[in-house]
């Protein structure tokens, strides 16, 4: 067994990120992002938002995250398209919900939502294929 | 105000190509999938890697920009140029320049798409090659007035085999000009 058993329409179990300060952050320096948006609350204001929030790199592994928890280690994500809407700020629940758009042959084109309580965060398309799979 | 012409810049490479810093490594690694709460396996155990066919551990997809990022001193060197107003001789710096001059000095990205032609690897040397594919023209946007500017990144290996192709799209946006 590889992946789970899905279909088109297969639904993935939510995640409910509860992000805090530090995550937020601790994922930017991990990304080696040091734009004062993803840690500074004072300089971020300047710049237009009311608080620090997630970058687009922090965002993608989120995705990267939410749909190999569902695939388990045999998953390969072979490709994303991820479009980023409302801001991620410390003290949002991002809750991240999947769904199985297109299955083929071995690769698996997954619908990600990640939505805050103001609207969607991520949308994003991610085709993932087994390990040891056609690349 | 007047609004700055980039259409000059499209199709330019927007900077030289960025050379990694480091090998792709299980430190960076480590930092990344702990920040992101991650468990799977195949980052950090040589041993659950192989049984899924793997060499042994790979890195995370969405963790390959970091591979060429330029580090705190360099981050620090760049913003140091631009407040004293100092632009460096390449066409992305020359574009961005512009844009502080014209207002649009806060920056979002909206979008990425990768294609990854494999898993990175340690000891996998990461060089990425910027081009500067299109720029919009200015326009309202919920932040404020901006310009969405695009970039192809491809990201090739140490024997210049391709890793990962990417767009990617950001705003360069008003701050103080919000509708």
């Amino acid at each position: 067994m590889s992946i789970p058993t899905h279909d088109v329409g297969t639904t993935l179990p939510e995640l409910a990120l509860e992000l805090d300060r530090t995550t937020i952050v601790a994922a930017a320096i991990a990304s080696q992002d040091f734009e004062d948006v993803h840690h500074d609350p004072g300089k971020a204001a300047e710049r237009g938002t009311p608080d620090i929030f997630m970058s687009i790199n922090s965002s993608n592994g989120f995705v990267d995250r939410y749909v190999t928890d569902w695939t388990g280690p045999r998953g390969r994500i072979a490709s994303v398209s991820l479009r980023l809407g409302v801001p991620a700020f410390p003290g949002d629940t991002l809750r991240l919900n999947g769904e199985v758009l297109a299955v083929d042959g071995d690769r698996t084109t997954i619908k990600v939502v990640g939505s805050n309580d103001r609207g969607p965060h991520v949308t994003a398309e991610v085709v993932v294929v087994p390990t040891g799979g056609v690349r | 105000m007047v609004e700055p012409d980039l259409s000059a810049y499209v199709g330019l490479e927007a900077e030289p190509p960025r050379v990694a810093r480091y090998a792709v490594n299980e430190a960076m690694i480590r930092n990344w999938v702990e920040a992101h709460d991650d468990h799977n396996p195949v980052y950090v155990d040589d041993e659950a890697a192989r049984a899924t066919g793997r060499p042994g551990i790979v890195a995370p997809p969405a963790m390959v920009s970091t591979w060429v990022m330029a580090g705190l001193r360099r981050y620090r060197e760049i913003q140091h140029r631009r407040a004293t107003g100092e632009t460096e001789d390449f066409a992305y710096a020359r574009m961005l320049r512009e844009l502080d001059d014209a207002g649009y000095t806060s920056v979002v990205a909206t979008n990425v798409e990768q294609t990854y032609h494999r898993e990175l690897v340690p000891g996998d040397h990461v060089t990425c090659h910027f081009t500067i594919e299109s720029v919009s023209e200015p326009k309202q946007t919920g932040l404020g007035r901006g310009l969405f500017l695009t970039l192809l990144k491809r990201y090739v290996d140490q024997h210049g085999e391709a890793l990962v192709d990417e767009r990617f799209r950001l705003l360069r946006f008003n701050p103080g000009g919000a509708a």
